[in-house]
C-alpha cells in the first residue's frame, strides 16, 4: 500500500524496427514522447520530472539523457534522471517513476525507455557487461548464457524444440496484431522456426529475439491528477524487484530464481492467489522462445516443468485463458533499453482496453515483466482499480 | 550496409574510437594468475563462514557478506562435469580485440570438483551430438604460461568415457 | 513531506589509485563498515539504490559487478545513471513511497582505471561536438572566461576558493589531497584552459560511499542522530553550451529555490549553517554562491574575499575540502550528502562547524552544471 496510487494515464511508442535512419536520437525519443503527451493531453510544461534510460554503451554517448532528455524530451529546466540496469532498464525506469509519484515528491512523471543500438553494436556491448577477467574471453554476448539455459532446461524436463518453437509462432503472429511490433509475421508457420539456421545449440535463428531500434514512452499520475486527465488509467497495484549474484553461473539458474523470489512478493502485495486464475494476461520478458517456457513456470503460472504443457493446452494462446504476450514480446520487438518498459505499457493497454486487435477481453489486472542483467527480474502488476 | 531497393542513400559517417580501460582486478585474481602461471595451479576462494567454495575467486561472499583474502584461497584440480554446453555459431566484435572471434567455438558451463559455483569456458568441440550433460571435462594448458586466463587454459576437452 | 532520515554514512579515503581493489571490492569495503558502524546485518535493509557510471567503469550495466558488495541477493537494487545525490532522493522516494523501511544507498567511482577527458568527451554528441575534443576541462574554460569578463572577477578571487578548500581537506581525514597551497603556486600552475589553470581543477581520484536512509521511527530507534530531509530541488540546465546561459548557472538557481521553498528557507545565509557544494573548478564555487542565493550574481568573488564562506565565516561551503580536494567523480554528490550528515550529526571532529542545524548538499551531472540537486538537511 503506497502513499499515493500512481496510474498510467498516457501511452506512446514509435513503431520498432531494425534500423531508424530517419531519425536522429533525440528526433527518434520525441516521436513516443510527443505520443504520450498527446494521449494524456497535456502540456510539455505540465510534466514534473522526466526519467529516461538506455544502455549507455550501445550508442556510445555517455549522460545520454542530458542529450535526448533535452532535445528529444521536455526536460528543460526540468528534474532529469537517468535509471539504467541492462535488460531491465525499461522496468526499472517504470518502477523509478512509479516511486517518483507514489512518494508524493512528484505528481506527473514521463518515463522513456529508448535505444538505438544498430549505431553501436549491440552484442560486443552486452559483453562488456561481464567481468573483463573471468567472463568476457569466452561470453558470446547474452546469447551464449541463454542458450546454455535453454540446453539445461530441455535436458531437465524434457522439453523439445518444437514446443520451444510454438512460443515463437504464437508471439510473432501476436505481433501482426500489433501495429508497433518490429517483427509481425501473421503467416508464421513451426516449419519456418524450426528450419532456421542453429545459431547457438539449441538456439535457432528464430528462437531468439531481433535487435529493434525506437522508444517507449509512459505518463504517470497520482489519483489527484489522474481525474482531471482521464476517466480510463492504468492503476500500478505492486512493482518487485529481485536480483542475484555478480556472476550469472554461480548457480545454474535457468529456472530463473529471481522471478520466482519477485513474484512471490508481487503476489502476496497483490492479493493474487493463483496468477492463471487472478490475472488476466501477461507481457513477460522473454529474448528466447524457450526462456517463455521456462520463466511462466518461474512466474508460478504452471509446476516445474510444464511450461511446454501449458502452450501445448492453448492456455497461453491469445484465445486461451491466461494470454500471454498478446503484443508480440520481446521475440518480435527488443530495442533493449525499452523493452521492459514497452511490456508495461502493453500491460496498461491491455487494462485500458485499448489494445484493439491484440486486446484480451475483459482485463482487470495484467503483469508485466522485466529480465537482464545477471537474470535480474521484475515485476510489475496494473490493473482498472487501484488496489485496496 | 544493405540497402533496400529504391531506398535512397543515406549520408553516413563511420567512426571508431579506443577507449582503454586499465582494471584493477583484485589481490585474489592477482594471486590465480601467479599460482597459473607458476604453478600450473587453478585456485578458488573459500567462505570462512559458510565454507562456500567460490570459482573465480573473489573477494565476497555473498551469502555471508564476509571479505575472502589471500588467505582463503583453495587449490581446484583441473576437471570438472559438464551442467550445460552450446556452439555458438555467429558473428561479432569481441571488446577485447576489437576483431571478430572465430566461430564456431564450443561453450560449456561446469562445475570444477570441490567448487561450488559454475564457471563458463570455451570446450573443445563444435559437434553438439558429441557433447551431453553430465560429461567429464579437463582443463587444456598451454605450453607456456603467462598469467592469462584464455592463454594459459584455451580450452576444457570432453573427457572421452572409457568402456 | 514525511520524514527520511539519514542513519548512517561510511566512506574510503579517497586517493588517486586504488591500483589493489576492483571498484567492487571498494564498494563492500563502506557497506561493511556501515554494518559494522550502526550494528546491522544485510537483512536489515529493505533495497538497495546505487549511482555509478558505464563509461567510467568501463562495464556496461555497471551495477552488476557490484551486487555481492552491497549485498542484494534476492533483494531489490536498481541504479541511478548519474551523480550519487540523485541516487540519494531516489532512496528518499522509495521510503516516502512507503514502500520500504531502509534503504541503502552507494556510489562508487574510479577514475584512475580510464582517461578521464576520453570519458568526458563522449558525453558531448557525436554529431557536432565530440569531434571538437570538448570535455570538462575547455568547457570549464570558456564559462570561466565568460563569466569572469562579465562580472569582472579575477583570478585571484577564484583562487581564493582552491586555497580555502586545500586548507579545510587537512581536517578531513577522507580528503585525497591534503596539502596547502599558496595563491602564487595556483597563479603559477600551467595553463590547461585559458583562464583556468592546473590548480584551478580538482584531481581525479577514487572512492565510494555509503549510508543507510530509514523511515521516521525506524531512524529514531537507530540513531540518536538522525538527519531529517527537509528539501529537495532538481533541474537540468540545456544540454548545448550555445544554449545555455554561460555565466549565471540557471538550473543551479532554479534547483535551489524548489529546496528553499520546501525547506521554508527564505534567507539562506542566515537559515543555513552548512553548504557542502560539488565545484567542478575554483570560479564554479563562485559562480555556485551566486546561484543559491548567498550573495548577489557576480559578487561571488567579493563574497569570498570577506571570508563569507571560509570554517568561521557567515556561511562555511565545503568545509570537507570539496571536490578540489578529492573527486571521485560519480559518487560526489553522495559524499556532499554525507559530509552534511556529519556536521548535523555533530561527528565532523575536526571539520566540525559548532551547532549546525541545517545543511545544504548539491550534486551536479553532465558538463559543467547541466544537471542539479540541491538537497537541504535539519538535524530536528
Amino acid at each position: 500500500m503506497s502513499k499515493h496510487d500512481v496510474a498510467v494515464v498516457g501511452i506512446g511508442q514509435t513503431k520498432f524496427r531494425s534500423k531508424r535512419r530517419d531519425v536522429n536520437i533525440p528526433e527518434m525519443v520525441y516521436e513516443a514522447v510527443k505520443m504520450a503527451l498527446d494521449d494524456a493531453q497535456l502540456e510539455p510544461k505540465e510534466i514534473d520530472a522526466i526519467i529516461i534510460g538506455n544502455m549507455d554503451h550501445f550508442e556510445g554517448i555517455n549522460f545520454s539523457e542530458l542529450f535526448c532528455g533535452i532535445e528529444g524530451a521536455p526536460g528543460y529546466l526540468k528534474p532529469v534522471v537517468k535509471v539504467a540496469t541492462g535488460g531491465t532498464t525499461g522496468s526499472s525506469l517504470a518502477i523509478c517513476g512509479y516511486h517518483n509519484v507514489a512518494s508524493g515528491i512528484y505528481n506527473k512523471v514521463l518515463v522513456v525507455g529508448w535505444e538505438k543500438l544498430n549505431e553501436g553494436g549491440a552484442t560486443t556491448g552486452i559483453i562488456t557487461a561481464f567481468d573483463p577477467v573471468w567472463e568476457r574471453p569466452s561470453l558470446a554476448g547474452a546469447l551464449g548464457p541463454l542458450a546454455l539455459m535453454a540446453g539445461m532446461y530441455s535436458a531437465k524436463y524434457g522439453i523439445t524444440s518444437e514446443q520451444a518453437a510454438k512460443v515463437t509462432v504464437k508471439n510473432r503472429s501476436n505481433a501482426a496484431n500489433n501495429p508497433f511490433a518490429h517483427l509481425q509475421m501473421p503467416n508464421i508457420t513451426i516449419d519456418y522456426v524450426m528450419s532456421s539456421q542453429m545459431i547457438s545449440y539449441p538456439l535457432r535463428l528464430h528462437d531468439v529475439c531481433p535487435q529493434s531500434e525506437g522508444a517507449c514512452a509512459l505518463i504517470y499520475a497520482n489519483e489527484e491528477e489522474t481525474k482531471k486527465i482521464t476517466d480510463n488509467p492504468a492503476w500500478f497495484h505492486v512493482v518487485e524487484t529481485a536480483h542475484y549474484y555478480t556472476f550469472g553461473t554461480d548457480e545454474a539458474m535457468f529456472d530463473l530464481p529471481t522471478a520466482t523470489i519477485a513474484s512471490k512478493k508481487a503476489y502476496k502485495k497483490a492479493g493474487i492467489k493463483n496468477p492463471v486464475k487472478d490475472l488476466d494476461v501477461a507481457e513477460i520478458y522473454e529474448p528466447t522462445s524457450w526462456s517463455e517456457l521456462s520463466w511462466t513456470e518461474a512466474l508460478g503460472f504452471c509446476k516445474p516443468g510444464e511450461g511446454g504443457k501449458l502452450l501445448d493446452e492453448g492456455i497461453t494462446l491469445m484465445s486461451g485463458e491466461f494470454p500471454v504476450n498478446p503484443s508480440g514480446g520481446v521475440l518480435s520487438t527488443n530495442p533493449i533499453g525499452a523493452t521492459a518498459l514497452v511490456r508495461v505499457a502493453e500491460a496498461a493497454i491491455q487494462v485500458m482496453g485499448r489494445g484493439e486487435k491484440r486486446q484480451v477481453p475483459d482485463v482487470e489486472k495484467a503483469l508485466a515483466m522485466g529480465f537482464g542483467g545477471s537474470l535480474w527480474s521484475e515485476v510489475l502488476i496494473l490493473g482498472k482499480e487501484p488496489l485496496r | 550496409m544493405s540497402r533496400k531497393k529504391g531506398q535512397k542513400k543515406v549520408f553516413e559517417i563511420k567512426w571508431k574510437t579506443n577507449l582503454p580501460y586499465r582494471y584493477s582486478i583484485g589481490k585474489l585474481a592477482v594471486k590465480f594468475f601467479e599460482e597459473l602461471k607458476k604453478n600450473k595451479k587453478i585456485m578458488g576462494s573459500k567462505c570462512s563462514k559458510c565454507g562456500k567454495v567460490h570459482f573465480p575467486p573473489r573477494a565476497v561472499c555473498a551469502d555471508c557478506m564476509v571479505e575472502m583474502t589471500i588467505d582463503d584461497m583453495v587449490e581446484l584440480p583441473p576437471k570438472g562435469t559438464l551442467e550445460g554446453f552450446t556452439v555458438v555459431n555467429y558473428p561479432f566484435t569481441d571488446p577485447n580485440t576489437g576483431g571478430m572471434r572465430p566461430f564456431p567455438y564450443g561453450y560449456g558451463l561446469f562445475k570444477l570438483d570441490g567448487a561450488d559455483t559454475y564457471t563458463m569456458h570455451f570446450v573443445n568441440e563444435t559437434d553438439v551430438t558429441k557433447m551431453k550433460i553430465g560429461q567429464r571435462v579437463e582443463a587444456v594448458f598451454s605450453e607456456e604460461l603467462i598469467g592469462d586466463l584464455t592463454a594459459d587454459i584455451p580450452y576444457f576437452n570432453i573427457v572421452k568415457e572409457e568402456e | 513531506m514525511d520524514k527520511v532520515g539519514i542513519v548512517g554514512c561510511t566512506q574510503t579515503k579517497y586517493e588517486a589509485d586504488k591500483i589493489d581493489q576492483t571498484y567492487s571490492e571498494l564498494v563492500f569495503e563502506v557497506v561493511k563498515k556501515l554494518h559494522n558502524e550502526l550494528g546491522i546485518t544485510n537483512d536489515d535493509i529493505g533495497c538497495v539504490i546505487t549511482s555509478s557510471n558505464d563509461f567510467n567503469d568501463g562495464r556496461t550495466i555497471a551495477n552488476m559487478a557490484i551486487q555481492d558488495a552491497v549485498g542484494s541477493i534476492g533483494k531489490a537494487e536498481s541504479r541511478v545513471s548519474g551523480d550519487g545525490a540523485f541516487a540519494y532522493i531516489y532512496g528518499a522516494m522509495r521510503i516516502l513511497s512507503e514502500s520500504y523501511d531502509t534503504v541503502m544507498v552507494v556510489s562508487h567511482c574510479k577514475c584512475s582505471e580510464v582517461n578521464q577527458y576520453l570519458v568526458n568527451n563522449t558525453i558531448f554528441d557525436p554529431y557536432y561536438q565530440r569531434h571538437l575534443g570538448l570535455d570538462q576541462i575547455s568547457s570549464a574554460g570558456l564559462m570561466a572566461n565568460m563569466y569572469m569578463n562579465k562580472y569582472g572577477v579575477t583570478e585571484d578571487q577564484a583562487a581564493k576558493v582552491v586555497i580555502k578548500n586545500r586548507k579545510n581537506a587537512l581536517n578531513n581525514p577522507y580528503a585525497h589531497l591534503q596539502k596547502e597551497i599558496t595563491i602564487d603556486e595556483v597563479l603559477n600552475s600551467k595553463m590547461l584552459a585559458y583562464p583556468l589553470k592546473e590548480l584551478d581543477f580538482p584531481p581525479f581520484s577514487d572512492g565510494a560511499v555509503a549510508m543507510l536512509l530509514a523511515k521516521e521511527d525506524v531512524a529514531k530507534k537507530m540513531t540518536d542522530t538522525p538527519v531529517w530531509l527537509k528539501g529537495y530541488g532538481s533541474c537540468t540546465d540545456a544540454y548545448y553550451l550555445g544554449h545555455r546561459n554561460m555565466t549565471d548557472l540557471i538550473g543551479l538557481e532554479l534547483a535551489a529555490k524548489e529546496a528553499y521553498k520546501m525547506a521554508n528557507i527564505k534567507d539562506p545565509v542566515k537559515e543555513i549553517d552548512v553548504c557542502e557544494v560539488s565545484e567542478n573548478f575554483s570560479i564554479h564555487e563562485l559562480m555556485i554562491y551566486e546561484a543559491l542565493g548567498l550573495c548577489a550574481p557576480g559578487k561571488g568573488g567579493e563574497f569570498i574575499e570577506g571570508g563569507e564562506t571560509e570554517m568561521n565565516g557567515s556561511i562555511p561551503v565545503n568545509p570537507s575540502g570539496g571536490v578540489l580536494s578529492s573527486n571521485p567523480i560519480m559518487a560526489n554528490g553522495l559524499i556532499r550528502v554525507a559530509e552534511i550528515a556529519l556536521q548535523l550529526k555533530g561527528k565532523a571532529d575536526k571539520r566540525q562547524i559548532p551547532n549546525a542545524k541545517i545543511g545544504l548538499a548539491y550534486g551536479m551531472n553532465g558538463i559543467c552544471s547541466q544537471g542539479n540537486c540541491v538537497l537541504i538537511f535539519g538535524g530536528e
